[in-house]
């Protein structure tokens, strides 16, 4: 992120109201929040959980190579806007068509194209701006902040909001999550209703030191269709802050669905995505991560097929350098027939960069005539990077076909030797060769205007422009 | 003792080998494991003051260490319940003819004496924990190869024993290892010379006999420089009314450029639990292959492992797993890659049927400095009934720039299109089912010497019975 960005002034968190590890004020605080009742009993029965609860350790097999032991969320600043009574600037329906607010790269990023049915943007925790094109508005789409949601459609998130069944090793953080929210956005596709363009959303963390809690619900109707990126960014910070970033997938009959996480943040940040995908009869569904930035980025993306015939994509690209570590759980539940998951996840690594994959592919004995794939791929660039694959299958029907993969490799060194022949360094080839090998996964990404702006953000992390070595 | 008609009663009298002998064990220790028992255990085995500090330090580590986990379902083993040393006879026999006749008996029924007499070079019997019979081809001991019971090894040839044993295998590497290096009674020692080729396989039987014995067999192989062996322990157990529990730890030191081959056929009854430790150190250029067949046990927990210590070492681990009804066999293999230019190959292939549940959990790991290590690992699990469950759980941890993995699953059930064409040819569905299973286990049978080929699939047709409808 440029410097525009931490030039935003926002004063709407008031200092350290809500300590998790001071319960008496914490629970003042949340009861303190203008918000309906049902959003706050939420956050109290989330912070209980959250105090009863230990820190996901080594010792289970889901954090095996991640540490967070000592990672103390209460040491925290919990970005939640509202807190003390007070509402945040600029944070009533309908105020915040302006661009004034909004940090320098998210407009350059805005401005680069124009494709979208609805964009929204917030700044650490708090919603600096939100449009939704008219004409959808009027089809009954819904598009706005969760707070603004609970109060004008408090039915949608009665049925959707923090209904996805959770999986132990992701409670901890799921209850902080819960209890710390800072603000989210729902997407309410009706009923038949296909948006054109993609709904874009931006979410940048500008302070150290802060933990923001921020929630996608993206639920698409019967027969309806959507493609939404949730873009996540940051300046490098020169402390520690933690981005807990749940989502919610919901695809009902023959609903169409593409949802793209693009993480970017800078140095300094913990990213956790805990994503939870329900797909219902015949629905599509695809999932993309593109894991970039921050110095730790852990994704644990759940889809559940619940309806017969139900297709699940799931892919994502990771490229580490510096110190970062990767970490993508997935799990492909299939609990109907015929359901079809493909999972393609690839990931390359260079300087001391970390990365885990570990996924699982459970067919219930429900599952029969399921199709399930999974494949892992990591390319390893340097001599420290290190790179671990668990591609896990644990399957209880009999009609199945389910295969698995998973490769560490290298670069091809015909490929290497040719490009650098052709007059291009070892550097540039090697990235070049990055990009051959993130292909796969960009070719599988629907919209043009998605995969170039996925294609721009890798150019950007790995220092290559294709755009430039075709020209010359 | 209990008679065949409690196991008529409980329905287990279709198991193939289910015969007992009565036995009269000479010296049985009490139920349950305390420093009293490991003590008498060594003193019974007349061994040296540091072996019996080994076994107390071990006793210790067990107490220390939780059980794993992971894995199988370990909750219905009660090892209170489980004596933990039963020796049969006073002696080590040396000929065929003093054997009691009750064991030849039991080892007539498994037709050893004819393969005994024909091709068996050196046979270790074990019958309950010990070796009753052991013998050597001459040739053998001519080139100067040992092929002893583990306890005679440790008598024997002190100074080789003691430089080897526990180095592969440390006692504190898992409760299960522990435990055997506290108790451990029966098993081989093995030493092939610097340049010798063993041609034919160095066989070892053993059978579990008295109920709710344990059995705690430890192998110590040493193949020096340049040697090439064979080494195949194969098994059978009586069914038995309660639960029975096996733990092994097999250790292997291939030296540089040796080759060297262990191969299990392991078919306890299915109230065993089996929790072994298979494992071996590859030195420079050497080769290692590890053929593990797990078809029978209550459960089994066993994963052969190679650690490629030395440059060039291969590592080769060929698994295949038969879980029917009340069966869980969790088996697959480690390669470690501590060396460059390292290679290993993992092929597994499971079957379940029934209520049965395979599950392949291997580890793969490359430390930084295996430069160009390759590794594959291949798993096939085939699935025979609606009810029947498989697992995939590898691990795969690479440090190493320049090395080259590849892991690969599939599962899939035996194809109607497969079984339809064999029975419009006039095979009945059972036999076609049959054939389909004897060819997807065939990559794995072919590397078996002709008898075991000919028993895998014997014991293959005698699982597919009834399987079908």
């Amino acid at each position: 992120m440029g410097n525009g960005a931490t030039s935003v002034k926002i004063d709407a968190t008031a200092g350290g109201a809500v300590r998790v590890d001071d319960p008496e004020r914490a629970l003042a605080a949340i009861n303190g929040l203008n918000e309906p009742e049902t959003l706050r009993q939420a956050r109290r029965l989330a912070l209980e959980r959250f105090r009863k609860l230990p820190m996901p350790s080594r010792k289970s097999e889901e954090w095996r190579y991640t540490d967070i032991a000592n990672l103390r969320l209460e040491d925290f600043e919990p970005a939640i806007p509202g807190l003390d009574g007070d509402r945040p600037k600029g944070s009533e329906p309908g105020g915040l068509d302006e661009l004034e607010s909004v940090p320098e790269p998210v407009r350059e990023v805005l401005a680069r194209s124009r494709e979208r049915s609805g964009v929204w943007v917030q700044v650490d925790g708090v919603t600096v701006y939100h449009r939704l094109d008219d004409d959808l508005a009027e089809r009954g789409v819904v598009f706005a902040s969760i707070s603004t949601v609970a109060r004008e459609r408090p039915d949608l998130l009665e049925k959707y909001l923090f209904t996805s069944p959770i999986p132990e090793m992701e409670e901890k953080l799921w209850a902080a999550h819960v209890a710390l929210l800072s603000e989210g956005f729902v997407l309410h596709v009706p009923r038949g209703v296909r948006l054109p363009t993609p709904i874009h959303t931006f979410r940048c963390i500008t302070k150290p030191g802060t933990l923001v809690s921020t929630h996608s619900l993206v639920a698409v109707e019967e027969g309806g269709e959507a493609t939404c990126i949730d873009e996540f960014m940051s300046p490098d910070l020169p402390e520690t802050s933690i981005n807990l970033a749940g989502a919610e997938l919901f695809g009902g009959p023959e609903a169409t669905l593409h949802y793209i996480a693009l993480q970017r943040f800078g140095t300094g940040v913990k990213h956790f995505g805990l994503q939870h995908v329900t797909s219902q009869r015949d629905s599509r569904l695809a999932g993309v991560n593109i894991s970039l930035g921050g110095d730790l980025s852990r994704a644990d993306v759940t889809s559940h097929l619940e309806g017969s015939g139900s297709e699940s994509e799931m892919l994502a690209l990771w490229f580490g350098d510096r110190t970062q570590h990767f970490d993508h759980h997935t799990l492909q539940h299939h609990a109907a027939p015929s359901a079809h998951s493909d999972l393609l996840y690839k990931g390359a690594l260079t300087d001391s960069a970390h990365s885990v994959f570990r996924g699982l592919i459970r067919v219930e004995p429900e599952g029969q005539l399921t199709d399930a794939y999974q494949t892992n791929r990591n390319l390893i660039l340097s001599e420290k990077a290190s790179a671990r694959a668990l591609p896990n299958l644990e399957i209880k029907a009999d009609d199945v076909r389910c295969s698995h993969g998973a490769t560490v490799g290298q670069v091809d060194s015909n490929q290497l030797f040719y490009l650098m022949s052709r007059g291009l360094s070892r550097r540039q080839a090697e990235r070049l060769l990055v990009f051959g090998f993130f292909d796969e996964v960009l070719g599988r990404i629907p919209l043009e205007g998605v995969r170039d702006r996925i294609r721009e953000a890798i150019e950007t992390k790995i220092g290559i422009s294709t755009s430039s070595l075709t020209s010359a | 003792m209990p008679r065949n008609e409690t196991i008529a009663e409980l329905g287990l009298d279709e198991y193939g080998y289910d015969f007992v002998t009565e036995d009269k064990p000479v010296f049985k220790s009490r139920k349950g494991l305390d420093e009293e028992i490991v003590r008498q255990i060594s003193a019974h085995k007349e061994e040296p003051a540091w072996m019996l500090e080994f076994r107390l330090k071990a006793l210790e580590i067990y107490e220390s260490k939780p059980m794993p986990e992971w894995g199988g379902d370990l909750d219905q083993l009660d090892l209170d319940e489980i004596y933990f040393y039963v020796r049969p006879q006073d002696r080590m026999q040396h000929s065929w003819e003093d054997v009691p006749d009750e064991i030849k008996d039991t080892f007539e029924k498994l037709g050893i004496p004819e393969a005994e007499r024909k091709v068996l070079a050196g046979v270790g019997a074990q019958y309950e924990s010990e070796m009753v019979y052991h013998s050597l081809k001459e040739e053998w001991e001519q080139q100067g190869v040992i092929f002893e019971s583990i306890e005679d090894g440790l008598k024997k040839y002190p100074d080789l024993f003691r430089e080897y044993f526990s180095t592969v295998v440390p006692t504190a590497d898992n409760k299960f290892a522990a435990l055997n290096s506290a108790v451990w009674s029966g098993g081989s020692f093995v030493y092939i010379p610097e340049g010798v080729k063993v041609e034919i396989p160095l066989q070892a039987y053993f059978r579990v006999n008295a109920e709710q014995m344990g059995q705690f067999e430890r192998t110590l192989i040493i193949a020096d420089e340049g040697s090439e062996a064979h080494y195949i322990e194969g098994c059978t157990a009586p069914v038995y009314t309660t639960d029975s529990f096996h733990s092994g730890v097999i250790e292997i030191v291939v030296k540089p450029n040796a080759r060297f081959r262990y191969t299990t056929i392991q078919n306890w009854s299915n109230n065993m639990y089996n929790l072994v430790t298979q494992r071996a150190l590859v030195e420079e250029g050497a080769y290692m292959e590890w053929l593990d067949g797990n078809l029978g046990s209550k459960l089994t927990m066993k994963y052969p492992s190679c650690f490629l210590v030395g440059e060039g070492a291969h590592g080769q681990i060929l698994s295949i797993a038969y879980a029917s009804d009340g069966q869980h066999q969790d088996t697959g293999g480690k390669v470690v890659h501590v060396a460059p230019n390292t290679t290993s190959q993992i092929t597994s292939k499971s079957i379940s049927k029934g209520d049965g549940r395979a599950s392949y959990r291997g580890l793969l790991k490359v430390y930084e400095g295996a430069t160009a290590a390759k590794s594959n690992v291949e798993c096939d699990a085939l699935l025979l009934s609606e009810t029947s469950r498989t697992d995939t759980y590898p691990y795969i941890e690479i440090d190493e720039e320049t090395a080259s993995i590849g892991h690969e699953a599939t599962v899939s059930k035996v194809g109607d299109e497969q079984l339809f064409y064999l029975t419009s040819r006039g095979i009945s569905q059972e036999e076609a089912m049959a054939m389909v299973v004897r060819g997807f286990i065939e990559p794995i049978a072919k590397q078996l010497p002709l008898e075991y080929a000919i028993e895998l699939n014997r014991l293959v047709e005698l699982e597919m019975e009834g399987s079908v409808g």
